[in-house]
Parts: C-alpha cells; structure tokens; sequence
C-alpha cells in the first residue's frame, strides 16, 4: 500500500529538494528523514539503530500528523494486527526504488497500539542496476 | 470545611436525537449516595428546558444555555448546544468534591479559600462554566476527528434500522478519560482546561 504514491512522489520530492545523488545509506536516510518526511509531513523522525553492515535502520517517530486523534478500535484485532501507518512503508518503498534502491521497510511498533515509541524499520535489499527494457520482440 | 469548592457532580453529552452519548458521574458531597439512573433522569429534564428555549426563540447568540434549573439547593444544571445539536449539560454541587475524592491537597485547597468562599457568597456565574464547555465541546471534536468513530454508529436510528442490540453510547477510552480530567479539573474561576 503506498507504492504507487511513492512512485510519483519521488518526482515531487525531487523538483522541490533540488539535490543530488546520495553516496551512501547513511545519506540516503537522513535525507529521507530531514528532507523528504519534512517536506510532505513537517516532521523529523529520528534516524537510528543502525545495523553493523549500515544497510538497516530505524526511524522514530515522536510525532505522526497521519496518527493525530486516532483511537484503534477496542475490537481485539486492530490493536494486534493494524499498523495504521503503513501507508509510508509502501511510500518509502516506491520512492526508493525510482532512485535505484529496493529497500524493505515494515514498522516494528506504534503508539497507537500501545507501544512507547512509533518505530519504522528501513532494510536496504540491493542496487538496483540500470536494465535495459526487455525487448518487445 | 476546607474545601467547599463548588464542583462538576456529572457531565453529560446528549446527541442530537435525545440519545445518550455519555454520562460521567464524580463522587460529590450533596450527590455521593446518587444512584446513576437518578443522573440520567436529571438530564433527561434538561432535555424540555433545551426545547422550551429554542422553541420560544431566547436563545442568545452563542450556544451558551447558562443555568438550566436548580434541583435542590446544592445542584444546578448548566447546559450548552453545539450548531449540530449536540447538547452539554454539566450538574455543578456547591458543596464539592467528597474529600476522599478530591485530588486537591490541603495547601492548594487554601489557596483556593478565598475564591471558594466569594463563589459561595454570590452563586456561580454563567462565565465560570464556559471554559468547561468549550473544553468537553473540543474533546467531542477530537473525538469526531478519530477516522474509527463513526457518528452514525452511535445514532439510534441506525441502531434500530440495524436491530442492533445494545448500548449506543460513546465507548472511546481517550474521550472518557478527557471527559473525566475536565470534571476533576474544572473549579469557579478557572481559565481554560
């Protein structure tokens, strides 16, 4: 969910930040955090919990526009198995692969549910090459 | 008595059908032994005051109804309408909260003595009630603002449509809980909540 968005976002987030490639992950995530979730969301999750081989990461979230005043129904579903926001994992996903990056991102917890901190988990999966089309015929 | 602080007896939120959204009720001096339903009466009388009001056209510009009725020398009713028919109405008790109730401690509930006393001398005024109001009325709009709450859900036209057993009331935990903060806060005088 959200990777279509993410795929025309990219466009956007591109004409209106003006910058270049990243050269690495780390790069990438911060940009991601203080450039890109600022322009469309006004907000700054913090980038953390890197990973020894810098190819996972995590965001935190303190706050989450999307999440303002919502309540999970008290069903005794939604509070194990909704994750409200993960709308932005699919975002993040189309994003990142319009630059070359299949990534794999999945939240590992939410305030909503109950969790103390809202927390997005970023896996770089591989580079993607530039391929050629395959041919028509 | 220290503290003899008027205080909020039970709030309730009235939907635009008459239906019950939510009824709080805090232990007060005058009110500790009330039986709940004996609330749910109580607002149930407001609801003709509200209609003799409109219907008689005094209603003032702002959705204020001010004091709706005294019941007894020690209970009075307040009462507010929101543009989409919702009504607010507050039981204030001029004795307060039952001490061991009361989340005042000793010293602040001095401070609080020369308001106490001055409120009981001259009786509420209209405006020591409004900040109350606008904060319930914001915690509705919270609520209304929650992409899970569904209006309709809580109407009992669809309720019966439906053939739905069961209580219609408003059963969010965080609306509870600001509802039941603004009831313990509220004191004469208060600025906002």
């Amino acid at each position: 969910m959200g990777y279509n968005i993410g795929m025309r976002l990219i466009e956007d987030f591109l004409a209106k930040s003006s910058t270049g490639a990243c050269s690495n992950f780390r790069e990438v995530a911060d940009m991601i955090s203080k450039v890109g979730f600022k322009i469309f969301l006004n907000v700054t999750p913090t980038v953390t919990n890197w990973s020894s081989d810098n190819k996972q990461f995590s965001l935190i979230f303190e706050e989450n526009p999307l999440a303002d005043f919502v309540e999970l129904p008290d069903d005794g579903k939604a509070q194990d198995e909704l994750w409200y926001s993960n709308i932005f994992c699919g975002v993040l996903r189309g994003c990142l692969e319009m630059v070359q990056m299949q990534v794999e991102v999945h939240f590992v917890s939410d305030i909503l549910r109950g969790n103390d901190t809202t927390e997005m988990r970023v896996t770089l999966v591989r580079y993607i090459d530039d391929e050629m089309p395959p041919d028509d015929d | 008595m220290a503290s003899r602080t008027p205080a909020v007896a039970c709030i309730g939120i009235i939907g635009k059908l008459n239906n019950p959204l939510h009824i709080s009720i805090f232990p007060t001096i005058s009110a500790s032994e009330t039986d709940p339903l004996e609330f749910s009466f109580l607002l149930s009388t407001s609801l003709d005051i509200f209609e003799a009001r409109l219907a008689s056209g005094q209603k003032t510009d702002s959705s204020d109804f001010g004091l709706l009725q005294a019941i007894d020398e020690n209970l009075a009713m307040y009462g507010w309408l929101t543009n989409t028919s919702v009504k607010i109405v507050i039981v204030i008790d001029m004795l307060g909260h039952t001490p061991a109730a009361s989340p005042l401690t000793s010293e602040t509930s001095a401070q609080r003595d020369p308001r106490s006393t001055l409120a009981a001398a001259t009786g509420l005024r209209d405006a020591d009630l409004k900040p109350a109001f606008r904060a319930l009325q914001n915690a509705y709009i919270g609520l209304l603002r929650n992409p899970f709450y569904d209006p309709d859900h809580h109407s009992p036209v669809t309720a019966k449509a439906e053939r739905r057993v069961g209580s219609t009331q408003i059963s969010s935990k965080a609306f509870i809980r600001e509802v039941k903060r603004i009831g313990d806060a509220w004191y004469p005088g208060v600025g906002s909540l």
